[in-house]
């Protein structure tokens, strides 16, 4: 065997990040890319153990002619977009005040990095038993006698606008971005809102023409990655979610355990219009990465 | 007319590492260029963040002609700062950053473009008006932060060592642009420094603080010819220092009686001389030395002496500092014009 120490001043560069990306890549693309073609392959309804060899479209078709679907996508594409759009507003708020020195600091600091251990599916029965309408702020409420009875508590849990699920996504979510934003602060400095101030610039220009800009690569970076995950997972709005429509993710997931083995395809077209929806938005965020890049090398 | 007048300025931290002014006063003159000048710690960017509003004073005031700003946010001020990194906004390019504080203030687009072409054109930075501050260069970066504070044409702009971040060879043309824009434009400005040749070359004035404290604000020549403290003599390369007693024109200390020029005041005090104003050869107040070593500093020689047992330093240029030897006896002056009277050392 070569000895690879002593030819590795020889090795170049490019060579070099190949064998260190090698075991990362072969795990990536073993896994992922050959999971995500089988079910594509699936999706086209190309199933030999079925007798199925003749590649088509029909489990697309299918999918796009029911209203169930549509409505369900639409229904994800709620769920994720007002989660992340709720959680990174909180999150910014909330690295902006963390940044600060003040006493007990740490403290806040550790509660607001606890529920990132806590499993979403943990939180979604949480979120059950404290705001459905037998749960405990409903009891609560009427006890103090704000309401005459629990069933005039809101409807928070299996609602038409998701409201329980978005409640889970944006507390389980926000921690996330937070972190994120805070590392970008902390290694940024408040110096460049100070050149601002000292521009010209209000407390609120300073932050909208100055920190806006130098944090958005973190901010939209997290935010796609938080978007993806609440657009694709079952689990929260399996617990959480109204009988009808259905979040994409669920209503996939029972196209697949169906006992019918032909909706499978379907299931499987549902997952990979998911899985297009957050690989197109996680590109563009890589795209707009990159070209800020460019403009900065 | 003054411009800025700083009032018992105070400002102490909680935390260590920041250095604390105790009381600084200084009335800088309108459109002038005054050099803070100070070592490490001595609470020359605490000065600054305090006149530009980025931190408040524990008690005293800071007033603009006539009107105190004190109390005023950072924005209002009439005060602009540049600090010792050029702190350009990275998602902006040079032409952006040199506009941004126009465009803070809702100017026009079309009339911030002029003014940034205007601005660039000053500074030489117009071919580079595009590209992003990560692609420049020290020098260039600097410039360009330098245009963004000076478009706004503050009445106060203030540079933190503007110098610093800068290689030795860019800092001379930093200096003299500095310099030009300064006259030309007339804005007030404060130069922060620890440098003291820096300080010199630059400024009208200098204000030398020492541990939170004005030590003097004077002229660059008033630091080398008449420092008021033998602290602040020191700062400025000061190292001959005689104790004795000053009466009726004559100094009597430990190098005999000396005449002193007039004016100087009576009683006991500290005489100094300039190493480079001791002249070898015949002269008034002559006396004889022993030469104890010869050291080569580059353009000029550093001479060690024992005069009558006390140790003085005289710096030479390469001519003279050919005729002598080290352990040799030589004739030396001490021009009386030369000489100047510091109070004893607290």
């Amino acid at each position: 065997m070569p000895d690879l120490a002593a030819k590795g001043p020889e090795l170049t560069d490019r060579t070099r990040l190949a064998l260190l990306l090698a075991p990362a890549l072969l795990l990536l693309g073993g896994l992922f890319l050959a999971g995500l073609g089988l079910t594509l392959l699936r999706s086209f309804r190309y199933m030999p153990a079925l007798g199925l060899t003749e590649p088509d479209l029909a489990a697309y078709v299918a999918i796009l002619t029911t209203p169930d679907f549509l409505k369900s996508l639409a229904l994800s594409l709620w769920i994720a977009g007002a989660s992340t759009i709720l959680a990174a507003s909180l999150a910014i708020g909330a690295a902006l005040l963390l940044r600060q020195t003040f006493p007990g600091r740490a403290v806040v600091s550790f509660l607001v990095q606890l529920n990132l251990t806590v499993p979403h599916i943990v939180g979604a029965i949480g979120i059950l038993y404290l705001v459905s309408q037998s749960g405990s702020f409903a009891r609560l409420a009427h006890a103090a006698g704000l309401i005459a009875t629990p069933a005039e508590f809101p409807v928070l849990t299996h609602d038409p606008y998701a409201i329980g699920i978005i409640l889970l996504y944006v507390w389980k979510e926000l921690p996330f971005i937070t972190l994120i934003l805070l590392a970008n602060l902390q290694t940024l400095g408040e110096d460049h809102e100070a050149v601002a101030r000292s521009l010209g610039a209000s407390r609120w220009q300073a932050f909208r023409h100055v920190l806006l800009p130098m944090i958005l690569p973190g901010l939209a970076a997290s935010s796609a990655l938080v978007f993806a995950f609440a657009f694709g997972a079952y689990e929260v709005p399996l617990v959480l979610g109204q009988h009808a429509p259905k979040a994409l993710p669920v209503l996939a997931w029972q196209a697949w355990t169906d006992t019918d083995l032909a909706t499978r395809p379907e299931a499987m077209a549902m997952a990979i219009v998911i899985a297009v929806v957050g690989l197109a938005l996680l590109a563009l965020v890589a795209r707009g990465l990159i070209a800020g890049d460019r403009d900065a090398p | 007319m003054t411009a800025l007048v700083l009032d018992q300025l105070r400002k102490s931290y909680a935390v260590a590492g920041q250095a604390a002014l105790h009381g600084l006063s200084l009335a800088v003159e309108s459109g002038s260029l005054t050099a803070l000048l100070g070592p490490s710690g001595s609470g020359k960017t605490t000065t600054m963040k305090l006149i530009a509003g980025l931190i408040a004073p524990d008690s005293g005031d800071i007033r603009l002609g006539d009107r105190s700003i004190r109390d005023l946010p950072p924005e209002r001020r009439g005060v602009a700062m540049v600090f010792q990194n050029p702190l350009l906004f990275p998602h902006l390019t040079v032409a952006g950053n040199v506009g941004f504080g126009l465009r803070m203030r809702g100017l026009a687009s079309d009339r911030i473009a002029a003014s940034v072409a205007e601005m660039l054109e000053r500074v030489r930075l117009t071919d580079l008006a595009q590209r992003k501050p990560a692609q420049l260069s020290g020098g260039q970066a600097q410039r360009a932060a330098l245009a963004r504070a000076l478009i706004l044409r503050p009445e106060v702009l203030l540079l933190d060592e503007p110098l610093s971040s800068l290689d030795p060879g860019l800092r001379d043309e930093m200096r003299q642009l500095i310099r030009a824009l300064q006259r030309e434009t007339g804005i007030t400005t404060i130069v922060v420094t620890h440098d003291q040749t820096e300080a010199v070359a630059l400024a009208d004035r200098i204000a030398l603080l020492l541990d939170g404290r004005l030590a003097q604000y004077d002229s660059p020549q008033a630091f080398y010819g008449r420092p008021a403290t033998m602290a602040v003599a020191r700062f400025f390369g000061g190292v001959n220092f005689i104790p004795g007693t000053a009466r009726a024109g004559i100094f009597d200390g430990a190098l005999g009686t000396l005449t002193l020029p007039p004016g100087l005041p009576e009683g006991p005090g500290v005489l100094t001389i300039r190493p480079e104003a001791l002249r070898f050869g015949e002269g008034p107040n002559p006396r004889a030395a022993q030469i104890v070593a010869l050291s080569f500093l580059g353009s000029l020689t550093r001479v060690d002496l024992d005069l009558m047992g006390v140790p003085l330093q005289a710096l030479v240029t390469p001519d003279t500092a050919r005729t002598l030897g080290p352990g040799t006896e030589v004739q030396v002056s001490l021009p009386p014009e030369a000489l100047w009277l510091l109070p004893p050392d607290a």
